[in-house]
């Protein structure tokens, strides 16, 4: 108890230096400035937090998934969720603050899921680590956004990444797939994007992406086709097959080359088309131009089938353009009915009017106006002779109807139409066919088989053969008869024939020989006319003929054939006789007749006579010489009469008048033979009347 | 003297202090008060640490203060193939006790959860105490203040496991366990706890004793 003041003494002290705490504090202290410090530095360090939109989640978790730049984490998933209504899944992203400036409106997010195409394999690393979000934007700061839609695929252009951005036509029969890669001697220089349909449905329309570093490769005259698939061709090489590469094959590629120098530099969003093999690329650099092409619409009053969109639009032969578009037209005020006509667009490509100024549009309108002042017109004319096919034509028409190019604004142009030049060749070509296949070709040739065969026949005759010896007897029979007095009067009477024939001329000459040669000419076509209904019975008359052929090989010839061996006989027979004998002798004495007048015709004026019988006969040349220029006339019913023909050809069929003709006019052979054997019977009677005329 | 105060009242205890002698802290051996030095060992001799609670208070702060993180942070990152899993010390036992295993997370939680929080409690209480009245008797609380000091450093059973583990499993690509930051606060956590409990001067306890006579002997 004793002991308290000591512990007086130490509270004072205590008190004294109560403010000195204890150093241990700063441990705390300085424990809670670094806790405290670090927690606003995380907290300041903190990004913001932003709203993706997906089609679905895709294995996108909380905490985990994260959000990638340049395949660099900058942000992570902290919460997935919906929509409102659950359409969507929504997921909110912490990002960091540095990058967060640079995620405005533009920036793209997708899900990177692992994938397996014909391209390749993309996104392995996902397969075990689960999806990211990548994100892709530009490196300027624009304006803020918190939420994004998310995109429902990679997408092919990225914002901030810079390359070419082009765009693809494709007919219809094309196979690009998505991410179709785009080759360049066999390089990858680009990707085309997802295919879609363009408005109109007529073309599908891709968008591609030419990387930064390969831009240059495409200019303005660089073409595009298709790679896809492999061809294979067959040649004196051998059989061959090309393909580009194995992915191409499954997916499909674009390739492209420049094939001429000059093209102009591309700007983005450029449309170019897509060939279907490399020739075709490589002309359409010759005969497509770079310029806009005019369109023209041309309204033709005939609805003609066979014109096609796609056919050549031809200026002087020359192919300017094709058939656009197709069309029909009502227009009760401009033509004053309410029929349909044909309304046709024509693309008409400037360059190739061979314009000397500038190659646009303009002036190659202005070109054709000032040519349709002058009388240019469209027309209608065959383009192909077989198919029938049509083609537009744009021809001078001299004298024609004042017309302009009507032009309305904002409309096209409407070119004046003259008549079509449409000949149905078609039909006449198949009619002709037609003909030619009716024609009895085959029993012609049987016939005229047959024909031949008789005479053969006839030839190989033994009698035939005889007819020339016997003929040569009587020639120098002939002769001896010749040589007879009696003969030698002739020239008496040749020169009162003489006489006669100099009337006779003069007659002619009279009475108007051209105009008697035309009424002939009519007859002879009137003839014809006749002949036309005769000929329409020709394949009966051919077998008629057969059979005629056929009886006088059996028959008639054979009689005949005897009846002049008898005759020719019965003759030598004659001439055998005395007087026939002395028949030279008479000969003689006609000749010195003839002599003896010939010496008194000189005496008596005679070569008078044949001068005038030859003025008489210049007369009759000149007359000829006169009526030769009236031959065009002549010539003119001779192709009337030739038409005739021509028509009797298409009904020959009709009728057999000729057959029964011909029949008679056997006959009339027939009985002419007969005649003939009567007339050498006679003459074998009476040899004098051979002479004589009795 | 030392015959008064040790059959004096069962629930008064004649202090050193009272008795006008400073004890040694490292060997001992006690001294008249005044004594500045310890002549046997060298230790600087004190009757009472004035900036004992002081002491007591920031470490338990600091202690305290990483114990926070330490249940916050991941303790352990367990790596199958790709796959990263974290659990911190309480989410683990979560996920052990869902798998079944209720023992092991009992045994977790009472070593990474009770006996930390029981010791902040244990020292929080202790130090109140030595500046107010308490129900509690002196023998118990000097109990509980070497209960403290004796457990303090199983506490750091978890930090052995966390260790243990990250050294054993480590199989390159196939799967790896690495110490979370958590396991790091709670090693420091475990040790600013017990330098707080170290700090507490358990002579202390015995002041409010005496105050308590000096009340009621001015009474």
């Amino acid at each position: 108890m004793s002991d308290t003041p000591p512990e007086v003494t130490i509270e004072a002290a205590r008190e004294s230096r109560f403010s000195g705490t204890s150093f241990v504090w700063i441990i705390p202290i300085l424990a809670l400035v670094i806790a405290l410090g670090v927690a606003w530095q995380s907290y300041n360090a903190r990004g913001p937090l932003i709203e993706v939109e997906f089609e679905k989640g895709a294995g996108i978790a909380a905490g985990a998934t994260e959000l990638k730049y340049r395949d660099i984490t900058v942000g992570r998933v902290e919460e997935v969720g919906f929509t409102e209504g659950l359409d969507r899944v929504l997921a909110r992203i912490r990002v960091d603050k540095a990058v967060a400036p640079y995620i405005d409106d533009g920036s793209v997010f997708w899900i990177v899921e692992p994938e397996v195409t014909a391209q390749g394999i993309t996104g392995l690393s996902t397969v075990l680590s689960g999806v990211y979000i990548e994100g892709s934007w530009d490196t300027q700061i624009g304006q803020a956004e918190t939420r994004f839609q998310g995109a429902s695929q990679t997408p092919l252009i990225r914002p901030g990444k810079s390359g070419l951005q082009l765009a693809f036509r494709t007919s219809a029969t094309g196979t690009l797939t998505d991410n179709a890669p785009i080759l360049f001697r066999g390089i990858e220089v680009g990707r085309v994007g997802k295919a879609q349909i363009a408005r109109g449905g007529t073309f599908a329309i891709v968008e591609a992406l030419i990387y930064e570093e390969h831009r240059s490769l495409v200019n303005s005259s660089t073409r595009f086709w298709d790679t896809s698939g492999f061809s294979v061709s067959i040649g004196p090489g051998g059989a061959e097959i090309d393909f580009s590469s194995l992915a191409t094959l499954v997916g499909g590629g674009i390739t492209f080359d420049t094939f001429v120098s000059g093209g102009a530099r591309v700007q983005d969003g450029q449309v170019f088309e897509i060939f279907p093999d490399r020739g075709t690329a490589r002309n359409s650099v010759f005969s497509a131009s770079e310029v806009d092409p005019l369109r023209i619409s041309v309204i033709f009053d005939e609805n003609v089938s066979g014109l096609a969109t796609g056919a050549p639009v031809e200026l002087s032969g020359l192919k300017i353009g094709e058939v656009e578009t197709l069309g029909g037209v009502i227009d009760n005020d401009q033509f004053g009915d309410s029929r349909v006509r044909l309304n046709a667009t024509l693309l008409v490509q400037p360059a190739r009017l061979g314009l000397p100024d500038q190659v646009t549009a303009e002036n190659a309108l202005s070109f054709l106006q000032e040519r349709v002042e002058n009388g240019l017109r469209a027309r209608l004319a065959s383009a192909s002779l077989l198919t029938g096919g049509l083609k537009v034509e744009m021809v001078e028409v001299p004298d024609a109807e004042p017309a302009r190019l009507i032009m309305t604004e904002n409309e096209i142009p409407v070119m004046p139409t003259t008549k079509s030049e449409v000949s149905d060749t078609a039909a006449t070509v198949e009619g002709v066919f037609t003909r030619i296949n009716n024609l009895p070709i085959e029993e012609l040739l049987n016939s005229a088989i047959d024909f031949l065969g008789a005479a053969e026949a006839l030839i190989s005759d033994e009698d035939l053969r005889q007819t020339p010896e016997d003929v040569r007897t009587l020639l120098a029979d002939l002769s001896a008869l010749v040589n007879s007095d009696g003969v030698q009067n002739v020239p008496v009477s040749l020169n009162q024939t003489l006489t006669r024939i100099e009337g006779l001329v003069a007659e002619l000459e009279q009475q108007q020989i051209t105009a008697k040669l035309v009424a002939a000419l009519d007859s002879a076509a009137s003839a014809a006319d006749t002949v036309t209904a005769s000929v329409e019975g020709v394949p009966a008359l051919v077998e008629q003929i057969q059979s005629v052929a056929a009886k006088a090989d059996s028959l008639e010839l054979n009689a005949l054939l005897e009846e002049l061996t008898l005759l020719t006989r019965s003759a030598e027979r004659v001439l055998g006789t005395e007087d026939a004998v002395a028949l030279p002798g008479a000969l003689k004495g006609a000749l010195d007749e003839l002599n003896a007048t010939l010496t008194e015709l000189r005496e008596g004026g005679a070569v008078a006579n044949v001068n005038q019988t030859l003025a008489s006969a210049r007369t009759a040349a000149d007359n000829i010489a006169v009526s030769a220029q009236e031959l065009p006339d002549v010539v003119e019913r001779l192709t009337a009469l030739f038409a005739q023909a021509s028509r009797t050809i298409e009904g020959y069929n009709k009728g057999d008048e000729i057959s029964r003709t011909a029949q008679e006019t056997m006959r009339d052979i027939q009985q002419a033979a007969d005649a003939l054997a009567k007339l050498a019977r006679t003459i074998e009677r009476n040899p004098n009347s051979l002479l004589l005329g009795r | 003297m030392v015959g008064m105060g040790l059959s004096g009242k069962r629930q008064a205890f004649i202090t050193a202090r009272e008795a006008g002698l400073v004890a040694c802290i490292r060997c001992t051996k006690a001294w008249p008060l005044g004594t500045q030095v310890c002549g046997r060992c060298g230790q600087a001799l004190v009757s009472r640490d004035r900036l004992s609670l002081q002491r007591v208070w920031a470490l338990w702060f600091m202690g305290f203060l990483c114990y926070i993180p330490a249940n916050l942070y991941p303790m352990l990152k367990t790596r199958t193939l790709f796959v990263v899993e974290e659990s911190t010390i309480i989410g683990g036992a979560v996920e052990l006790a869902q798998h079944g295993a209720f023992g092991i997370a009992a045994i977790i939680l009472f070593a990474s959860v009770v006996i930390p929080l029981g010791k902040f409690w244990a020292i929080a209480y202790l130090a109140v105490s030595v500046r107010s009245e308490s129900t509690v008797s002196y023998h118990q609380r000097l109990r509980l203040y070497e209960v403290v000091e004796y457990i303090g450093r199983w506490s750091m059973i978890d930090i052995f496991v966390v260790a243990i583990l990250s050294s054993l499993v480590q199989l390159q690509a196939l799967a790896a366990i690495n110490p979370g930051p958590a396991s790091f606060f709670f090693a420091l956590s475990v040790i600013f706890t017990m330098l707080s409990a170290q700090a507490f001067d358990a002579r202390t306890i015995w002041d409010i004793q005496a105050k308590q006579k000096e009340a009621s002997d001015h009474v």
